[in-house]
């Protein structure tokens, strides 16, 4: 080896931690992995091949979001997907950065950069979920696009 | 396993060699699993902080959101220009590819982390994550691809509306 030694590299093992915070997070990138396996590939799959995003629209949003029955589901089910996509997506970047990252000062900061930047992913993205109330004058103007002809009909009157 | 008895690595300084090193073919189809596996969970991470932005629109300007929306369709103010659309397509099928690959192989670290022996046939399981991504993407990917050659569907571009934009504070 050429030159001086800072960092030893992972190379593509995935060792198990011996304990404390990293231990956790190695159970929790598992759990959470499996997890979103169903949820983000549910997620795709409603969204890009049973619809698709050029139909996607603000009225789109509020019906999956305040449909009676089903807009609860579908409020779970994104609630829980962003919480632990970000978590797991950010605390897989800290490990991927840390390998590069060695000094203890850089790394803090690192750290403190990642787990902010967490809280506010995971803030404005339950807020967005939680707080949602539907802006009926708005979606009146512009209605869903894949069942706009019916809806453009019956919202005419209105204008 | 051969990776087990290779002594530690060691970058060289500057950030650029570093990068490098770490990147390097180390050993078998492990490595190539890890370095995908690696590259895709980055892609998806960049996508979902954009992902979580413009959602948040929702709740404080529908008509910004449908902005944003409309940009997917390669509607901009108004106007419609083919290579936006056809560049948020790619993009998007470029994203599916990530998830389903992470997705699949992340099966695969987790299945050989509850059953370590598994490593013995570690080669087999890396051959049935790739078909299994192949088998999957090659329909998507012309699903996702073929509406790009009819016409964008029929489209309003809302103006951001003075007045909505205090929606949160109700």
């Amino acid at each position: 080896m050429k030159g001086a030694k800072v960092a030893r590299s992972s190379q593509g093992r995935r060792v198990k931690p011996g304990g404390g915070f990293e231990l956790g997070m190695w159970y929790f990138m598992r759990i959470s992995g499996l997890v979103l396996v169903l949820l983000a590939l549910g997620h795709l799959f409603v969204v890009h091949i049973l619809f698709n995003v050029e139909v996607i629209n603000y009225a789109f949003v509020a019906d999956r979001w305040t449909k009676p029955g089903s807009g609860f589901f579908w409020r779970l089910w994104d609630l829980t997907m962003v919480v632990l996509a970000v978590i797991h997506g950010l605390n897989g970047l800290r490990q991927v950065l840390d390998e590069y990252v060695t000094r203890p000062g850089r790394r803090l900061a690192l750290h403190t950069v990642i787990w902010t930047a967490a809280v506010f992913l995971v803030g404005i993205g339950s807020y967005a979920i939680l707080m949602f109330e539907k802006d009926h004058e708005y979606i009146k103007r512009h209605p869903r696009k894949d069942q706009a002809p019916v809806a453009a009909v019956t919202v005419a009157p209105d204008r | 396993m051969s990776q087990s008895l290779r002594s530690a690595r060691y970058y060289n300084r500057g950030l650029w060699s570093r990068l490098v090193e770490g990147l390097r073919y180390g050993g078998g189809v492990g490595q190539w699993a890890w370095l995908i596996h690696r590259v895709s969970g980055l892609g998806i991470l960049l996508y979902l902080f954009a992902h979580i932005v413009d959602t948040f629109f929702v709740v404080i300007n529908p008509a910004w959101y449908d902005h944003t929306m409309n940009l997917y369709g390669g509607h901009v103010s108004g106007s419609y220009f083919w290579p936006i659309r056809w560049a948020f397509r790619l993009g998007e099928l470029g994203l599916i590819a990530c998830v389903l690959f992470h997705s699949i192989n992340g099966i695969r670290v987790v299945l050989l982390d509850l059953w370590p022996k598994g490593v013995r046939y570690q080669k087999g399981l890396f051959q049935i994550v790739v078909i299994a991504f192949w088998v999957i993407m090659i329909p998507v990917a012309i699903w996702v691809i073929l509406p790009l050659f009819s016409p964008p569907p029929e489209h309003s571009t809302p103006e951001p509306e003075q007045g909505t934009t205090s929606v949160m504070v109700r």
